[in-house]
């Protein structure tokens, strides 16, 4: 049965999430009272999964990777409510609700459950997973397109030339942050769906061992550098070169990290 | 038919001469009636701007005609004929073409590349066509020119960079915000040249604009002046954060903001970024500003350096856009050639077919015992071949016309069939 709250739990981070998204997109969101309710609830329902599994197990549920990541996800989840009874600091759930949401997830897939029910399903299901990341990606190669060439004119500008560089007359800076900021929340908005259905395919498809998967172990790690930078993004007030720059590093180090998984796994192997 | 221009501007005469020749639009009609009247003037139009004054005329007799416009001139002006000798500028023929053409690309004008003058020249135009003074080749040309100078605008960017500093603000504002219509503006300090700044940045759109000067009074006469709000003059530093752009023109003898002051405007703004203009000598705005991310500072030399490139570009646009204007008087003469050889193609048609009229009279009575169907033989024979004498001559007429030597052939024509008996 405690699996049973924590999914349930999942469920209710969900709505955080989409909190989340909509800051990323829109800059401000309309249910962030919703979200933080559902927040409340779920705390309290991850709260009893681990309190039953206790029970059951006799002991504290620390034992594996699952468990460990449940109940990190949940002393998170207290630690920021705290913070947010004192401070009001709402700038910080764009971060951790989505965080939140994964850990649970992640922790919720201990238990395999019974395979696809029928091959359709199952190849739909990667299918789809497969264009989230894409589009994501496309999104986030337009940002990085922006960035370079809002560093350019943005040099431009500080430094007083009149004359264009190699790109000719460049669109202006107002404009190019307005691509960033919403090309990084849609590559954000994709690529987070991509790891909620890819992890619920793997996990789905392979049973308990999907997360020690190298491949799905280093998607997270991405997707935490997409987290911190929509954060840095949205609350933390970064703009202009500093986000442009940022943008830029968080790119390099998805393509590192991809290039490292696609491209040099053959000569590993070697 | 001759051309003609003759008149005064900013370069051969000083504003005194040009106010007195100067036409305004109300007299305008009264004039180019006038100027119709005139021996020999057969198609005439007046451009009268506060640059220049010009007279261009379609004319039969061009030494007769230049004297009528003159005298034109120094009646409507009051001014004795001598003392406007020495301004007055005259083009015939080609050189009047080449010269519409210039003006109308913005080649003749103070400031190259500069709109206005094109559109002055199309009101000149749609005035003398109301009052009937063109209507032929004058009209054919001034069309064309208003076609040279769009060619002229597409093809170079003579008129795409701000040549003022105060347009370069705007310029500069735009390409740092991308749009103004959310955008507020702060002026410290009542100069002229910050107020032509707002006012030009009013015009383009943005939202705000707070002022605040140490006299209170002129503060609120500079608000009123384009719809701003006063800001008390202790209190500016507390409007800063919601300042996009602050245009300094203080008297102040040092620095009123410093880096410092600015790091605070820009955490309080979240780094939403500020375009700081600096028009004070000596300056207000800390220039280690600049270094400062998401802070654009000019001052008053970054502006005119950017200005003066600028005109630097336009002066190289401007080489381009007088070729395309020779280009383009080529082409306009050779269509005036043609146009002009049309007379003698049509007398060279008229007196061959006299003289086959001639023929058949001169006949009548041997010819009066043919039948309707002979008769209707004869006509169509002969003239078949009158048509066929006449098409190499009409396509050499054709041909030379476009050419730069073709008068003289088109006299030889003209003698051969003697068309001027």
């Amino acid at each position: 049965m405690s699996i049973f709250w924590l999914r349930v739990a999942v469920g209710l981070y969900g709505v955080g999430l989409a909190h989340a998204i909509l800051v990323a997109l829109r800059r401000r969101s309309p249910i962030f009272t919703l979200a933080l309710g559902a927040f409340y609830v779920g705390v309290v329902l991850h709260m009893v999964s681990l309190v039953e599994m206790t029970v059951a197990l006799g002991r504290l549920p620390l034992d594996n990777f699952y468990e460990s990541i449940s109940a990190c996800a949940f002393l998170i989840a207290v630690i920021f409510l705290f913070v947010y009874r004192r401070y009001q600091f709402t700038g910080l759930t764009v971060f951790l609700f989505p965080l939140v949401f994964v850990m649970a997830l992640v922790g919720a897939t201990e238990i395999p459950v019974k395979s696809w029910s029928s091959a359709d399903v199952r190849d739909a299901w990667l299918l789809i997973h497969v264009l989230l990341v894409l589009s994501g990606y496309a999104a986030l190669l337009l940002a990085a397109v922006a960035s370079v060439f809002y560093l350019l004119e943005e040099r431009r500008l500080k430094r007083k030339a009149r004359k264009a560089g190699l790109f000719g007359k460049l669109p202006p800076l107002g404009t190019l942050d307005r691509i960033i900021t919403q090309s990084i929340g849609m590559a954000f908005t994709l690529i987070t769906l991509a790891v909620v259905v890819g992890s619920v395919w793997a996990f789905i498809e392979s049973g308990r061992d999907w997360i020690s998967e190298p491949k799905i172990a280093i998607s997270l790690i991405t997707w935490g550098f997409y987290l911190v930078m929509i954060y840095l993004r949205t609350s933390a007030g970064w703009r202009g070169r500093k986000a442009a720059l940022l943008v830029l590093t968080v790119v390099f180090c998805s393509a590192l990290t991809w290039i490292a998984h696609i491209g040099l796994r053959p000569l590993l192997v070697q | 038919m001759k051309l003609l221009l003759t008149g005064v501007n900013h370069k051969t005469a000083p504003v005194e001469v040009r106010e007195r020749l100067s036409f305004n639009p109300t007299s305008l009609p009264a004039a180019l009636e006038e100027l119709k009247r005139c021996q020999g003037v057969l198609e005439a139009m007046i451009l009268s701007t506060c640059n220049r004054v010009e007279i261009t005329a379609a004319v039969e007799d061009s030494n007769e005609a230049e004297k009528e416009i003159v005298r034109f001139l120094t009646r409507t002006g009051g001014i004795d004929a001598e003392s406007i000798a020495p301004y007055l500028y005259q083009y015939r023929d080609q050189e009047v073409i080449r010269h519409l053409f210039r003006v109308a690309s913005s080649l003749d004008s103070m400031v190259i590349g500069e709109p206005q003058i094109l559109g002055q020249l199309k009101s000149a135009y749609s005035t003398a066509k109301q009052c009937g003074a063109v209507a032929g080749a004058l009209e054919t040309i001034l069309t064309r020119a208003f076609a040279v100078a769009k060619r002229v605008r597409t093809e170079t960017a003579i008129g795409q960079s701000a040549v003022s500093v105060s347009y370069v603000a705007v310029e500069l504002a735009k390409q740092i915000f991308g749009r103004l219509d959310d955008k507020t503006v702060l002026l410290v300090g009542a100069g002229e040249m910050s107020e032509l700044a707002a006012r030009h940045l009013r015009r383009a759109g943005v939202r705000r604009i707070f002022v605040t000067n140490r006299t209170h009074d002129r503060a609120v006469q500079l608000a009123k002046a384009f719809d701003g709000e006063v800001v008390p003059y202790d209190r500016f530093r507390e409007e800063l954060p919601r300042a996009d752009i602050v245009i300094t023109s203080s008297g102040a003898p040092h620095y009123i903001l410093t880096r410092q002051d600015v790091r605070k405007v820009i955490a309080a703004r979240r780094n939403r970024p500020v375009f700081l203009i600096d028009i004070a000598v000596p300056r207000n705005i800390e220039p280690a500003v600049n270094e400062l991310d998401n802070v654009f500072l000019y001052d008053i030399d970054d502006l005119q350096q950017v200005v003066d490139e600028n005109l630097k570009a336009r002066m190289q646009e401007a080489e381009e856009a007088e070729a395309i204007v020779e280009e383009e008087v080529k082409r306009m003469i050779s269509r005036l050639r043609v146009q002009e050889v049309k007379p003698t193609i049509v007398s060279l048609q008229q007196r061959l077919e006299a003289v086959r009229m001639a023929e058949f009279e001169r006949l009548g009575g041997k010819l009066a015992s043919l039948t309707p169907a002979q008769r209707e033989a004869v006509e169509a024979l002969t003239r078949g071949i009158i048509n066929k004498i006449a098409h190499g001559p009409i396509t050499e007429l054709r041909r030379k016309a476009a050419e730069p030597d073709g008068l003289q052939a088109i006299e030889v024509i003209r003698r051969a069939f003697r068309l001027d008996e």
